[in-house]
């Protein structure tokens, strides 16, 4: 097995194309998560208890079943309440409620971590209950969740892998497709390792960034 | 949904439920071993040496790219380096070698953990480094590695189930399979989440209480 640069470099602009895809699935779930995750998690920790309860029992549920299950129930749940979304928004979807999850889940122990003398010191000098949480608590736990989520959020670009079942143009499913095209596999898995370790890494570096800005 | 179906599905996938079990358990069985090894040995040497840098690269690859990838690899590479194995075996091969990638840190987080007054006393009563790493840290630094390695055992059971692009027949697979013999995925899906869900939680339910029962009896290493 001698390694080919001549193929390496002819398959290069494909997976470049395909890793422009998993950057843009990854991007919008990693970024819709975050947005939905405060929210739910204020739900989760304060809101009357039904609203607590469907937000908590959401949460374990997707926790406790494979990516590639939820993955399968949005491809084939979303038409059958009359949505149709192409590949790619599916996976954005499945990808979301994945990383949704886990994010709150972290948000939450993150809260709880904090110790109740803040929210009873808080509470004692008249903040109403929601402000407590979201200026108060809520602030101070974003430094605690931050490298937690960051490996959260890894894990949810590492999931879009998985979006290649459904026949999303990422980059594993462009690379397993050539390797069945070509019957070349070193280099395009060496190709397909390169991009992922590239847009993995990109993320950390952002969330390192961030933290140091946050001490 | 039709409970008579969805019964007859949970029927037809126990024994893929099995298999899944069975991957899983396999490859903890085999990771847990090695990521304890290789984490003392990152926890005790320092960050330079050429073992040490290998690990870091391996550590950083299982970690930075998707487990998919991990299991193309072993699928796509063993057989052009004329290694031919049972599919069974390179599903659990490929889990074993992400499960390591994350357990040399558990491995390492719990010897560190052990307090370092257990090392000095075991080396005032005149045991080498190596004795003292077998008989004395490890056997406690396994104990602390319950907790996290039966996490593990939840991510490999949610991970095994990527194997069924390989078209090894576990849990998802055979969902997969059935939902396109018959045509009804809600109640395939349903099923299966909630076998996948049901064994998750009644393995983290338990690892919990062993967890809290084994930090207990576990006096001497709380002091620092």
């Amino acid at each position: 097995m001698s390694f080919d640069w001549l193929s390496f470099w002819e398959f290069l602009p494909r997976m470049l194309q395909a890793a422009l895809v998993t950057v843009q699935v990854s991007v919008l779930a990693v970024g819709f998560s975050c947005l939905l995750a405060p929210p739910l998690t204020i739900i989760r920790l304060i809101a009357p208890w039904p609203a607590r309860v469907v937000v908590g029992v959401f949460v374990e549920i997707v926790r406790g079943i494979p990516p590639l299950v939820i993955i399968a129930f949005v491809y084939f749940g979303l038409p059958a309440i009359g949505l149709m979304f192409d590949g790619f928004w599916t996976g954005v979807v499945a990808l979301t409620i994945v990383g949704v999850a886990y994010a709150v889940e972290i948000m939450r122990s993150a809260i709880e971590s904090l110790g109740r003398g803040q929210r009873e010191a808080a509470l004692a000098l008249g903040f109403p209950v929601w402000r407590t949480y979201l200026e108060l608590l809520f602030l101070q736990a974003l430094k605690r969740t931050l490298p937690p989520l960051t490996n959260e959020l890894a894990n949810v670009i590492k999931a879009s892998a998985l979006l290649s079942v459904i026949s999303v143009h990422e980059i594993t499913q462009v690379g397993n497709a050539l390797i069945f095209e070509t019957f070349v596999v070193a280099e395009i898995m060496v190709q397909m390792t390169i991009l992922y370790l590239i847009i993995v890494g990109a993320l950390s570096t952002l969330s390192r960034k961030l933290e140091s800005r946050l001490v | 949904m039709n409970l008579t179906y969805m019964f007859d599905v949970l029927v037809r996938l126990l024994p893929a439920l099995g298999l899944t079990i069975a991957l899983s358990i396999t490859a903890l069985l085999i990771a847990t071993p090695i990521g304890l090894l290789l984490g003392s040995f990152r926890a005790s040497s320092s960050s330079s040496g050429i073992i040490a840098r290998l690990l870091d690269v391996y550590i950083f690859f299982v970690r930075g790219t998707p487990i998919l990838v991990q299991i193309f690899i072993v699928y796509f590479v063993l057989p052009a380096l004329g290694v031919k194995l049972a599919l069974f075996w390179m599903g659990v091969l490929a889990l074993v070698f992400n499960s390591v990638g994350y357990q040399i840190e558990i491995g390492r987080a719990a010897v560190q953990s052990v307090a370092k007054v257990q090392w000095e006393a075991s080396r005032a009563l005149g045991f080498d480094d190596r004795s003292t790493l077998f008989k004395f840290i490890m056997p406690q630094a396994a104990r602390r590695m319950v907790g996290p390695v039966m996490n593990e055992l939840s991510q490999l059971i949610k991970a095994s189930s990527v194997l069924s692009i390989i078209t090894l027949f576990e849990l998802h697979k055979s969902a997969e399979s059935i939902i396109s013999a018959d045509f009804r995925f809600v109640e395939v899906l349903v099923v299966e989440g909630f076998l996948y869900f049901l064994f998750i939680y009644t393995l983290s339910f338990f690892a919990v209480r062993l967890e809290r029962r084994l930090s207990s009896s576990d006096g001497l290493v709380e002091q620092r």
